[in-house]
């Protein structure tokens, strides 16, 4: 059944990685909101997705345990069964093993039967007093397989279809003339009785029957197969008149697959070996054939015999032999595909349809080529040079995914980490729209699982401990993602303990790594963690601290060419900032001027911009100028200021204040105007020049002209800095 | 430094780019009155001067950035670099685009001249000017016919901290 | 001319794989990942011979699909065949209800598939 499909199993593989994640993610939310039936429904139609598409690839085991766990969900949905945390629990653990299984239908990998069979039965186990009995039977009861009865038979037919058959798209003369290609049709006979008057007749109503007969050497089941779509609704009868014996030629062998031993039918085209075909056509008894076959030696044993070659190299040979097999499996599972956004497929067109047109004006130039036309072509030419350059980028962003990726398995991996460590974490993701080069994505996901163990693990404290701290009985964990500076960063912050200054020092002494009295920042002495073989750990858990980890996070986030920094306070908590370098980003920019120059804002960044009342804005002696903003004094930076600008505007009340926020930390910019959202490609000031404090990259504007990025950080920087000065 | 200025001059010169009788070839161009060249092989194209936007918070000499083809370019003003005064932009002003340390940037000239080969033997250490011009920009000068040439060292004028970051790490 | 399919299903690879065997069999075929969609894309009243549904989907199920379309004056009579499984005889019976021609039974191959159709399309 799965051959004609195979071709599609790649297909269903990766649609089913994406239902295990809905489903799982599902599973998690419905813990939090029990009641929630669209959850509910949303979830079931992953598993009845699965359950289908697995069914039609043979993939027997996945579609049977798939079912069971439907059986269940359709129970939760249909409020026959209330979602416990027990239950809730037996389906992510299902779900788990689903997942082997799929992957076992994937690559071949070994299932643990043990926990597929105790899912199961706890599954069905769950279901059970709540499932209707006549479900089961309904699914295992298969149709009996009909039985060849060798005669032709004549039967009568007397069918009255239902009046509304037209209305279900069915029509009387396709199933007459199905039972034609059945046999011999005779004796049709179409009956009128029930036609009413022309005035009063319904075009949409059928009101005639038929009688006929046919003979068939099919059996009953399958003439009867022909009505199946309107048996239940029509009157029929269908009724055996005479027998005729025919001959069966050779329909006995055709029909039926022996299974002797453990042969197992040829594939499909494959030819048979030589040997089977001479014991077929009897010229060799199966006995001397399988002695044949037992003398037979292999190509390595004879070349042995030979002195062609050792037997250790053979044995060398076969290795490679069975791990090349090995490879081009694992090689064929792994062939990688990208979903994309159809917006930016759209987006591409339309740019290969600009591209177009420009070469059109082109070629049309060349014809009637003057040189006074020079400028003409410079121009064209240029235009080429911007569409060809748009267009690799956007090709290059097709690469591009959001991160939420890469966070979605931390729900499951929080809620996991608090039940063994019996903390009470809640995670709070943000930034998932952030888009990251794809392989990014994929090499980004240990570190960050690494990092949000470390956090469970020894960031924060048991709920006790907390208490006693006066801090709330639930620690967060909290992910993050954001543009900043020209890179991507991703914080993963806690708000534990903190790292422990003393104890890192004692330890990073025992270990030789530091002298007794060596004088060192806290960053040198934070970055001890990320030496090899490092644990403060007073115990060693299930979760972490097998002191193996920190640095190998450190490393991989050098592969992508990143840094990773911390941050800790002793009782507040932790934060590890990823900072990965984008060689290619989009981002949503707002577009401002000051006195003649364009600058781009992060839009991610603006909470919101205001024309201020000049009672709102103080000037503090020490502090520099404050707006009041919903009785918050935040800092103004007057944009022309930090970067020597000539403005339009130099009082406030008269420009544009835009209320900033990166890391949780605000400052308000002054700029003389919002000139419009745009998206925009970030392009790298490094490559040519340097960094520049306060920007962030530059882009190239719809002018063809550079306009610059600010980077909010780097403003609250130099903020900080010059506030005391403009006081 | 001045005595050894000389020595070090003549051994970077056996790096440009030799033509066939031995010498290299520079392309020239105006700063007011003088000449100076730049080792052609160092040069990607000439372009006619068009619209920087400034860079906030950069010495004076970087003009601003440019968009060459898609790649943010920074643009030098050589004579703001070399303490001349600045004068208006002509038709004749152009942007000589060259590679330093595999950075492309624009240095900003009054108008290219020409493209002159200078054998080996026609160019001498740089002269004490004073104060007016830093000659530890310079390679040398170099005597074409009857002008004279200040042939620059692109790579100690253009690598520095203000240029290329290379110690300032401000991030 | 080639006859015109509108196959409706959420799950990409089962509609990936009616679409690849209604296609192979000469007709053109219209895709939709679930009942809203088809009904947005057939709604200027686009010529269809016949619909292949699922019956569990998000925004618009294959029942409320299928009265929606027999609602319409050009889909009044148009063969519609919905895709159930084996244990799902209350839904079937629904679809029925709602006006559904046929029903293919998961998991199916491409000869059930055409045969099934052949059945309820004129040839």
């Amino acid at each position: 059944m799965s051959n004609e499909f195979a071709q599609f199993q790649d297909a269903f593989f990766e649609e089913a990685a994406e239902h295990l994640a809905v489903i799982e993610e599902g599973l998690l939310q419905l813990e939090q909101h029990p009641e929630d039936l669209d959850l509910l429904n949303k979830i079931f139609r992953s598993a009845h997705s699965i359950k289908g598409a697995s069914g039609m690839f043979g993939f027997n085991a996945v579609a049977q345990f798939t079912h069971k766990m439907e059986t269940l969900l359709d129970l939760l949905r249909n409020g026959q069964a209330a979602v416990s945390s027990t239950i809730a629990d037996l389906l992510l653990k299902s779900t788990d093993c689903l997942k082997t299984l799929i992957d076992a239908a994937k690559s071949g990998t070994p299932v643990d039967n043990e926990t597929v069979q105790r899912l199961t039965v706890e599954l069905a186990a769950a279901s059970a007093g709540n499932v209707p009995a006549a479900r089961h039977a309904s699914e295992s009861a298969k149709v009996a397989p009909a039985v060849p009865t060798g005669k032709a038979q004549s039967y009568a037919i007397n069918w009255t279809p239902p009046e509304w058959l037209f209305q279900r798209g069915l029509d009387p003369l396709q199933v007459i003339k199905e039972l034609g290609d059945l046999g011999t049709l005779s004796q049709v006979a179409v009956d009128v009785s029930r036609l009413p008057d022309l005035a009063e007749i319904d075009p949409e109503r059928c009101y005639l029957s038929w009688s006929m007969r046919l003979k068939t050497g099919k059996d009953r089941q399958v003439v009867e197969a022909v009505f199946d779509f309107v048996r239940e609704d029509s009157v029929l009868t269908i009724e055996e008149c005479e027998t005729l014996s025919v001959k069966r030629e050779g329909l006995e062998s055709g029909n039926e697959i022996r299974f002797t031993n453990d042969e197992r039918p040829s594939e499909s085209g494959a030819a048979k070996p030589l040997g089977e075909i001479l014991v077929e056509s009897g010229v060799v008894s199966r006995a001397a054939l399988d002695e044949a076959l037992a003398q037979q030696k292999r190509v390595g044993e004879i070349l042995i015999e030979q002195h062609a070659a050792s037997p250790q190299q053979v044995e060398q040979a076969l290795q490679k032999q069975r791990q090349q097999e090995a490879t081009s499996q694992s090689k064929k599972a792994d062939t990688a595909s990208i979903r994309v956004d159809t917006a930016k497929i759209d987006k591409l067109i339309n740019l290969v349809g600009e591209l177009v047109i420009t070469q059109s004006m082109l070629s049309d130039l060349g014809t009637r080529f003057e040189m006074s036309q020079i400028h003409v072509l410079l121009e064209r030419m240029a235009q080429l040079e911007r569409n060809t350059r748009e267009i690799q980028e956007r090709v290059m962003s097709i690469r591009m995914l959001p991160i939420g990726t890469a966070f979605s398995r931390f729900p499951r991996l929080v809620r996991d980490l608090s039940a063994k460590a019996g903390k009470k974490i809640q995670l709070i993701l943000s930034g998932e729209e952030t888009e990251l080069d794809k392989t990014v994505i994929e090499s980004i996901g240990d570190p960050l699982t690494h990092l949000v163990r470390n956090s469970a693990d020894h960031g924060l404290e048991t709920p006790e401990v907390r208490l006693d701290d006066n801090k709330p009985e639930v620690g967060t964990i909290r992910l993050n993602a954001f543009h900043e500076g020209g890179n991507i960063c991703i914080t993963v912050e806690d708000d534990g303990r903190g790292l422990d200054r003393e104890k890192i020092l004692a330890k990073a002494a025992k270990q030789g790594l530091i002298a007794e009295n060596e004088k060192l920042s806290d960053d040198q002495i934070w970055s001890m963690i990320f030496k090899p073989g490092f644990s403060t750990a007073d115990k060693i858990t299930d979760i972490s601290g097998r002191g193996v980890g920190m640095d190998v996070v450190k490393r991989n986030i050098e592969n992508l060419s990143g840094t990773i920094s911390i941050k800790t306070e002793k009782g507040k908590g932790t934060r590890f900032t990823l900072k990965l370098p984008l060689t290619l980003a989009i981002i949503e920019g707002m577009m401002v001027r000051v006195g003649r120059e364009t600058y781009i804002v992060p839009l991610l960044s603006i909470l919101e911009s205001l024309q201020p009342r000049p009672e709102s804005v103080k000037t503090v002696i020490g502090k520099g100028e404050l707006i009041n903003v919903r009785n918050t004094y935040l800092p103004i930076v007057r944009l022309y200021e930090v970067f020597s600008l000539q403005p339009e505007h130099t009082d406030p009340t008269k420009g544009i204040l835009l209320i900033l926020e990166t890391e949780g930390e605000r400052v308000v910019v002054m700029v003389d105007e919002i000139l419009g959202q745009q998206q925009v490609v970030i392009k790298s000031m490094e490559q040519n020049f340097r960094k520049v404090e306060g920007i962030a990259g530059a882009t190239i504007l719809g002018d063809g002209t550079v306009g610059f990025i600010l980077d909010v950080r780097g403003l609250m920087e130099i903020a900080c800095r010059e506030a005391p000065l403009v006081a | 430094m001045a005595a050894a200025q000389p020595e070090t001059a003549m051994k970077d010169l056996h790096q440009p780019s030799e033509s066939a009788t031995g010498g290299s070839q520079f392309l020239t161009f105006n700063l007011g009155e003088e000449l100076y060249g730049v080792d052609i092989l160092r040069v990607q194209e000439i372009k006619g001067y068009t619209a920087v936007t400034k860079i906030p918070n950069t010495p004076s000499y970087v003009k601003g950035v440019l968009n060459l083809r898609g790649t943010i370019v920074p643009i030098v003003e050589l004579r703001t670099k070399f303490g001349m005064p600045t004068i208006e932009y002509t038709m004749v002003t152009v942007i000589i685009v060259v590679v330093v340390k595999e950075k492309v940037m624009g240095l900003v000239v009054d108008g290219v001249s020409d493209v002159l080969d200078i054998d080996k033997k026609d160019v001498q250490a740089p002269p004490n000017f004073g104060a007016r011009i830093n000659v530890s920009f310079m390679n040398g000068i170099g005597k074409s016919g009857d002008k004279l040439v200040a042939l620059l060292d692109i790579d100690r004028m253009l690598s520095g901290e203000d240029m290329q970051g290379v110690a300032a790490a401000a991030a | 001319m080639s006859r015109i399919a509108l196959v409706v299903d959420d799950s990409r690879t089962m509609r990936q794989m009616v679409a690849f065997t209604l296609t192979n069999a000469g007709f053109t075929v219209i895709e939709a990942e679930d009942g809203k969609d088809a009904v947005r894309k057939v709604e200027a009243g686009t010529k269809l011979d016949i619909v292949v549904t699922d019956l569990n989907m998000p925004e618009m199920d294959g029942i409320t699909l299928i009265k929606e379309l027999r609602r319409l004056t050009a889909y009044k009579f148009t063969p519609i065949l919905m895709l159930t499984t084996e244990s799902a005889q209350e839904k079937k019976k629904e679809g029925k209800e709602a006006g559904a021609t046929g029903w293919i039974v998961k998991p199916f191959n491409p000869d059930v598939l055409l045969k099934t159709i052949a059945k309820v399309l004129p040839a």
